[in-house]
């Protein structure tokens, strides 16, 4: 049609003639498309534009009566499948567009045509589709659908089975689809396709690694340590130019090795893996930021590899990582999330991080404490956490300072739980400090705080705050110890005691295990309010479901009973049948009979602290216990397989015995 | 071939076992391995090991006596670590929290001197032979304030170390020579001679042997005159938690002695606490 050359090439004109063309047919239409797909090509601005224009139910429209028409121009039909291709190349809303539209099924049925410039283009396409997260999910349990993706990576032809391998990186997800693809063989083709030359490895080593990933059955099934080929082909692609290539073939050797350890021993290979690792950190973009989580991924849970990993001086690599400027949240995260894994049993790790000058490295991580990215600042956490596991550190107070605990405790006030659950993982650490500076930590008011958040609905906070405070009060001084039990109370501790979980009545009870330890007046504190805090424990004694749970409690008892006579009454009348329960036997030889060595100890220790011979009232204690069959399960118990335990058992008939024989 | 796999003791005769005399009596499970035939062999001197193997190919039929069977692996080796060796037990007298205190001995030719020594267990990790804590020593001269220092202990656990310090300028001559001054040692020597005590198994003897290094000062500078050069041999008894050692160090008199008791902090019996690192 003739016109002004402005109104041809403006939006608009363009829209309008794609609208007659689709109505009209003719000659136009080829023409139309291919200035279309010219405008938007590499141009997300204009791709949008035109989608907002209502473009692509005009495509679709023509791409239909095409592929329905025999006598369509087979050039019509690949410009149709480029065109789309096109609007939904790294736009996802243009992808949802193109969705929207109708333009899948049509795109599925170009795969099945004579032509092979039109099945490429069709193939094409529909990876773009895929490469988006808001792509249809594929069902994999459909058969015949299944049998859709087998045929494409049964294809000699690239497009094809790089489209294959991209609906199983975008759609398997669960473990049940990882089975059924591994059971239909998918995991062979993959490492029959990584054998050739091809400009699809990338793609087939992501879809393995997302069948494999955290399914030790699949691998065990499917992928032997006798399948020299693969294991041939991935080493060889860890050698590979493209970096990416390098870190994908990588990360499926490392996927192999967490789910099957014992796939990947070799220390050669192990120590090459990492230090490949280590050259892509250079990587300055998305390439090295994977590289970071999949080196922490890989010494994880491995004391023998993080060792490995710091031969290599991984961490004065990350040092120097670190000191770069304005690194990107992603990449901070991964170095934080690496040395956490090396930190997390090597002692050589932290004292390295801990004595470098001018202690560079902990500063940078206690500024991450104060990201803006959340993921960050838990990394940070996590970090911290890691590294106050030394107890050489921490018996220097290398924790307690100002620049560590501050940032900490604001994090407890941190919108996100992530972050505030991972900060009281590390303060639950740093409280062990074995010198003065707790009374920082009790001054800066921060009690409060963790006696509120051990009242949280959210189980985590609840248990990581209990644990922190269990921690703080070890070896506390009787100043700092006044100072907590003001805000605790003994209320909160018999709530803590009787929580629906277990293992928070584990830390609430060595909270208070902790809390009468240290000079005899602390044992005062389990009298305060009317006392029945006690009774609360002997109650809780009875139902405990585990037995770390009744280890804290007898070593409550255990304490309380090292003070006065007064104290060691009342531990006798908690322990002694009859006194809260209907039962016939006391506590105490239910825990002398069991079966757990630590159970067994902590019983005898009580008993020993009852019969002190120099009390005076530890006569009448001593009749007491022998009536309640005490004494003569100690008898039996006098080479008790633990020699703890068999050695406590002699002190404390021993003891007994000092008021005289009896006869049993 | 005769082999001595394991070493077994009889009751102290209180228990009513059939050593009679109330003597700790050391007997030697023997093997033959050409025979298979395995029998308990009661030595007389337990500080004669090096006889053994002679004693043991004239062995005496015994009736096996009901003894414990402490648990040993394979046929005594003199070579090689020992990965079936296990740890040793917990005692809970070497835990974390606990106190002791006593004195440190520091005389020299020119005059006597004592310190008042604490200790405090730290940390403690049974499975790398791994102990650690605080010693304070009281009216130093030379200081104004007790002198606080930080220690880790090597618990002699014949898997992770054995008897042979090998480090800190300490021979096993010098090994010998301290370790022998514990009673407790006596029993322990000959083998001890022969490998530094890796084929034994400790799992159940009541003592517990260690070294103790200091490695830095907690609340003083460096400077401040006192040295932590050297180690202690330190013997811990599981029975009582009493503790004793000795110090070494090239530069200083030799011998000075280490003797603690485990405090109570006026309490009346033993009291407990405990941390959890996550």
């Amino acid at each position: 049609m003739p016109g002004s050359a402005s109104s041809i090439h403006c939006p608009e004109g363009l829209i309008e003639r794609l609208r007659s063309a689709a109505e009209n047919g003719g000659e136009a239409k080829l023409k139309v498309l291919r200035e279309l797909k010219n405008q938007i090509i590499g141009n997300r601005t204009k791709k949008l534009s035109y989608i907002n224009l209502g473009a692509l139910p005009f495509v679709v429209s023509i791409l239909s009566s095409a592929s329905s028409s025999s006598s369509s121009s087979d050039s019509l039909l690949v410009q149709c499948a480029a065109t789309i291709g096109s609007f939904a190349c790294g736009v996802d809303s243009g992808v949802k567009a193109v969705l929207d539209a109708g333009a899948f099924p049509h795109l599925m049925n170009l795969l099945s045509h004579s032509n092979e410039k039109i099945v490429d283009a069709g193939a094409r396409a529909l990876k773009m589709i895929y490469q988006s997260k808001v792509a249809p999910k594929y069902d994999f349990f459909q058969e015949k659908e299944m049998d859709i993706l087998i045929s494409l990576l049964d294809k000699n032809n690239e497009y094809l089975t790089g489209l294959g391998a991209s609906i199983i990186t975008h759609s398997c997800e669960t473990k049940d689809e990882q089975k059924i693809l591994g059971d239909a063989g998918i995991l062979k083709k993959l490492v029959d396709l990584l054998e050739g030359t091809t400009s699809q490895r990338d793609a087939y080593m992501e879809s393995f690694a997302t069948i494999i990933k955290g399914n030790p059955q699949v691998i065990l099934k499917s992928v032997g340590p006798e399948n020299g080929r693969m294991w041939g082909n991935l080493l060889e692609l860890t050698k590979d130019r493209y970096s990416r290539t390098r870190l994908l073939a990588c990360m499926c050797l490392i996927l192999i090795k967490n789910a099957v350890p014992s796939y990947l021993q070799s220390v050669g290979v192990r120590t090459k893996l990492i230090s490949i690792l280590l050259e892509l950190i250079d990587d300055s973009g998305q390439v090295g930021d994977e590289t970071l989580f999949t080196l922490s991924s890989f010494i994880e849970n491995e004391e023998g590899l993080q060792k490995l990993a710091f031969e290599v001086n991984t961490i004065e690599k990350l040092c120097d990582h670190m000191q770069k400027e304005l690194l990107q949240p992603k990449r901070l995260e991964g170095i934080f999330m690496v040395l956490a894994n090396l930190c997390s049993n090597l002692e050589s790790c932290r004292s390295v991080l801990l004595q470098s000058p001018k202690l560079q490295a902990i500063n940078i991580i206690t500024d991450g404490l104060s990201h803006t990215t959340v993921d960050v600042r838990v990394a940070a956490c996590i970090c911290l956490k890691n590294i106050s596991r030394s107890v050489k550190y921490l018996s220097a107070g290398q924790f307690m300072t100002e620049a560590v605990i501050i940032p900490l405790i604001q994090l407890l006030y941190d919108s996100s739980t992530s972050v505030q659950v991972a900060a009281l993982c590390a303060i639950s650490n740093l409280v062990v400090d074995f010198t003065m500076h707790k009374s920082l930590f009790v001054q800066s008011g921060c009690v409060k705080r963790l006696v509120e958040l051990s009242k949280s609905t959210d189980l985590s906070v609840r248990l990581n705050a209990v644990w922190a405070l269990r921690n703080l009060m070890f070896l506390v001084d009787s100043r700092c110890k006044e100072g907590i039990f003001l805000e605790l109370r003994a209320l909160t501790l018999t709530s803590l005691m009787s929580d629906p979980s277990a293992c928070v009545q584990e830390q609430a009870l060595g909270l208070i295990c902790n809390l009468v330890n240290g000079s005899v007046d602390s044992i005062e504190y389990v009298f305060a309010e009317n006392g029945f805090l006690l009774s609360a424990i002997g109650r809780q004694l009875w139902s405990a479901s585990k037995p770390e749970i009744l280890i804290q409690g007898m070593y409550v008892f255990c304490n309380v009973a090292s003070g006065k006579e007064f104290h060691k009454e009342a531990v006798m009348h908690q322990i002694l049948p009859g006194s809260s329960n209907d039962d016939n036997q006391s506590i105490m030889v239910t825990m002398l009979q069991s079966n757990d060595a630590r159970l067994r100890t902590a019983a005898v220790w009580t008993i020993i602290n009852l019969t002190i011979p120099t009390g005076p009232g530890a006569l009448a204690r001593v009749v007491k216990l022998k009536n309640a069959g005490i004494v003569s399960q100690l008898r039996n118990m006098a080479n008790d397989s633990c020699l703890d335990v068999k050695l406590r058992v002699r002190t404390a008939l021993g003891q007994s015995l000092t008021f005289g024989n009896f006869s049993t | 071939m005769t082999y001595l796999l394991a070493t077994g003791w009889t009751g102290d005769g209180k228990d009513g076992l059939a050593s009679g005399d109330g003597r700790q009596q050391w007997w030697w499970l023997a093997a033959d391995d050409e025979t298979g035939d395995r029998r308990w062999v009661f030595i007389p001197s337990p500080f004669d090991l090096l006889r053994k193997r002679q004693y043991c190919q004239n062995l005496v039929v015994t009736a096996k006596m009901p003894v414990r069977m402490v648990e040993s692996p394979a046929p005594a080796s003199s070579s090689g670590a020992n990965p079936g060796q296990t740890s040793l037990q917990p005692c809970s007298l070497l835990s974390v929290g606990q106190t002791f205190s006593g004195t440190q001995n520091v005389s020299s030719p020119q005059k006597e001197e004592a310190w008042r020594v604490n200790v405090r267990i730290q940390g403690c990790d049974l499975n790398h032979g791994y102990v650690c804590g605080t010693m304070e020593a009281l009216n130093v001269p030379m200081a104004d304030t007790p002198v606080v220092t930080f220690w880790e202990g090597e618990i002699v656990d014949t898997k992770n170390y054995t008897f042979f310090t090998n480090k800190w300028k300490a021979t096993s001559e010098v090994d010998i020579d301290h370790w022998t001054k514990f009673p407790s040692f006596s029993p322990l020597l000959s083998q001890v001679e022969v490998d530094g005590g890796k084929s034994l198994d400790l799992s159940n003897y009541q003592y517990i042997f260690m070294r103790w290094k200091e490695q830095y000062f907690v609340n003083v500078g460096a400077d401040c005159g006192l040295t932590i050069a050297g180690f202690y041999y330190v013997c811990f008894s599981c029975v009582d938690g009493s503790i004793n050692g000795y110090y070494y160090d090239p530069n200083s008199s030799p011998f000075q002695k280490l003797e603690l008791k485990t405090t109570n902090e006026g309490r009346s019996g033993f009291s407990f606490s405990s941390y959890e690192l996550q």
